[in-house]
């Protein structure tokens, strides 16, 4: 039961930031981009949320922050399963040399702090979109490795995979047709899982300056700008805050509660 | 035993040798020459490689790392591009400010995990308070906790500093009154990840017999919870916190940059934004080490608590 509210609530979350991110050019009430004359306004009827410093409305850069945020947690888990998922399937189910060499890596890459790895990575390709992406998802896909690798470890040892072996299955075929479908829904709990990991990452970088380039509205790059206005209008800061929380947290309790 | 150790040392360091590499050769060729960064965008040709001849870096990659690693283990780490400084003064100064930060936050999260997750269930209001502040810690970023507390505890209610750091030196009472938000803010995610550790030990620990023997000897609920069952199901977390300790110490880079406090990891921010390369690399490699020294060290602690792992 608890379970199952978990889930909702995490899927109510997360269907309200898409549809918010889908939205946009709709509910924004003005352009995210367009700065005006009247800088760092106090929340008001005009402008609900205020202004920031370039006298840009906040409200409609929250919302259109949506669209960052999902892009680049979306797309950074997406790498991390692409890289993670086949390397674990092999090591774990192959085992032998493969898994020997692999499983330290995985270790080591688990060990470290992401945010440093992101940080270090960050400054020597740039950063940018794309850039971010690829570089939260190289951090962790030893993650998911590290977990379909667990799965598959177990897996391979069933009587349906020995019969499978036994009638004369390839291991291509063995893999496509038992394996992955028997793991596919811990690895769908997990992704969930790391989008919200990848959100609560990218934000972070951005909110040390190395995230999304301005002038792209993006949570953690207007918490960064706002935190220094903090006493003259806390949504500045606050409200993009709450925003990257929420999201992290419908992807993790929908997420968490699946697995 | 002492095998072991010394087994376990020596595994760890290809380890250190391969990521602080990895690190220095990517660095060094994706960050452009260190010469033509020192002297600004309007250098000559001439004068970089003048430079470049001067610190050595025009010998191959190789070379230099492994005399950079050399100087390091002496705890020579260079001069910062940015200051000139040594890299090792500017560190020192840093390391137990962000080794204070880690040290408290650990324990704090980790003794609020096992304490409020021992609480008998049922009968407090407790347990949705705990599991609430369990999906905060995993779920609100550091940067967020931090400045929501900064916005209610020094500028909405004034009572505590914003920022900054004070050393002992200047006052007990200053010290600590600007380290409660950073540790607090620390502290939450790791208080979420002690508490599942925790609670899934605990799980456990609870289908055993002497629990069972425990009760129907008409033992209150609190007695069994924190005499019978928390010293069996603390081990896991008091092993995490060796590891989460490791991390830590890089870890602190987003709780720094928000309280402004001059530890390691907003140094760790400054280089990056500087591009100051050897001040990045020294950090790095303070990381890298302290993880792996951290493992070892939670992997001994382990075999020593619990006999029915051998030394392999």
């Amino acid at each position: 039961m608890l379970r199952k509210w978990r889930f909702l609530t995490g899927a109510i979350i997360v269907a309200t930031v898409a549809l918010m991110a889908a939205a946009a050019p709709l509910l924004a009430p003005y352009d995210p981009n367009k700065s005006s004359v009247l800088l760092l306004q106090p929340p008001s009827a005009q402008h609900w949320l205020g202004t920031d410093e370039l006298g840009r409305d906040i409200l409609s850069r929250l919302i259109y922050g949506a669209r960052t945020s999902l892009v680049v947690g979306i797309g950074a888990a997406l790498v991390a399963v692409l890289i993670g998922a086949p390397i674990g399937l092999a090591a774990g189910f192959f085992r032998g040399s493969i898994d020997f060499a692999i499983v330290p890596i995985i270790d080591l890459f688990v060990a470290l702090p992401a945010l440093i790895l992101a940080l270090i990575i960050t400054v020597m390709v740039g950063p940018s979109y794309k850039n971010l992406i690829l570089v939260l998802g190289f951090v962790m896909w030893p993650t998911m490795a590290r977990l379909v690798r667990g799965q598959s470890l177990a897996i391979r040892e069933a009587t349906y995979i020995e019969a499978a072996v036994a009638a004369g299955g390839s291991s291509g075929w063995i893999i496509r047709r038992h394996v992955w479908p028997n793991i596919m829904r811990v690895v769908a709990a997990q992704f969930a899982i790391a989008v919200s990991l990848a959100t609560i990452t990218a934000a972070s970088l951005s909110f040390l300056g190395l995230g999304i380039p301005p002038p792209t509205a993006d949570w953690g790059g207007m918490v960064r700008s706002g935190f220094e206005f903090l006493a003259l209008n806390p949504a500045m800061s606050l409200a993009p805050g709450a925003a990257t929380a929420l999201t992290v947290m419908g992807f993790y309790l929908g997420g968490s509660a699946v697995e | 035993m002492l095998t072991f150790v010394v087994r376990r040392l020596l595994l760890a360091i290809p380890t250190v040798i391969a990521v602080t590499a990895l690190l220095f050769l990517s660095v060094t060729t994706l960050l452009g020459s260190p010469a033509s960064m020192m002297l600004g965008e309007n250098a000559t040709p001439e004068a970089i490689a003048a430079l470049n001849a001067q610190h050595g870096f025009d010998r191959p990659a190789y070379v230099q790392y492994f005399d950079w690693l050399g100087k390091a283990l002496r705890g020579d780490f260079g001069r910062s591009y940015a200051t000139q400084q040594p890299v090792a003064s500017a560190i020192g100064p840093a390391m137990p400010i962000t080794l204070e930060l880690a040290f408290w936050s650990i324990l704090v999260a980790g003794t609020l995990a096992v304490v409020l997750n021992s609480v008998p269930a049922g009968r407090s209001v407790l347990v949705p308070t705990v599991t609430g502040l369990n999906i905060i810690g995993v779920t609100v970023p550091n940067f967020m906790l931090g400045i929501s507390l900064i916005f209610f505890f020094a500028v909405t209610l004034g009572w505590l500093p914003s920022t900054g750091w004070v050393p002992w030196s200047d006052g007990l009472g200053a010290h600590l009154k600007h380290l409660i938000m950073p540790v607090a803010t620390l502290s939450a995610y790791y208080f979420s990840a002690f508490s599942m550790v925790f609670r899934a030990e605990q799980r456990d620990v609870y289908r055993r017999l002497y629990i069972q023997v425990a009760r129907s000897k008409g033992l209150s609920e609190w007695n069994v919870a924190f005499k019978h069952a928390m010293p069996n199901a603390v081990l896991p977390v008091v092993t995490f916190m060796g590891l989460a300790m490791g991390q830590l110490t890089g870890g602190a880079v987003v709780t720094e940059t928000v309280f402004s406090m001059p530890g390691v990891g907003r140094l760790f921010v400054a280089s990056i934004a500087a591009h100051d390369f050897p001040v990045m690399l020294a950090i790095s490699m303070i990381v890298v080490v302290a993880v792996v020294v951290m493992n070892v060290v939670t992997d001994v602690v382990y075999t020593l608590i619990n006999p029915q792992i051998r030394f392999h």
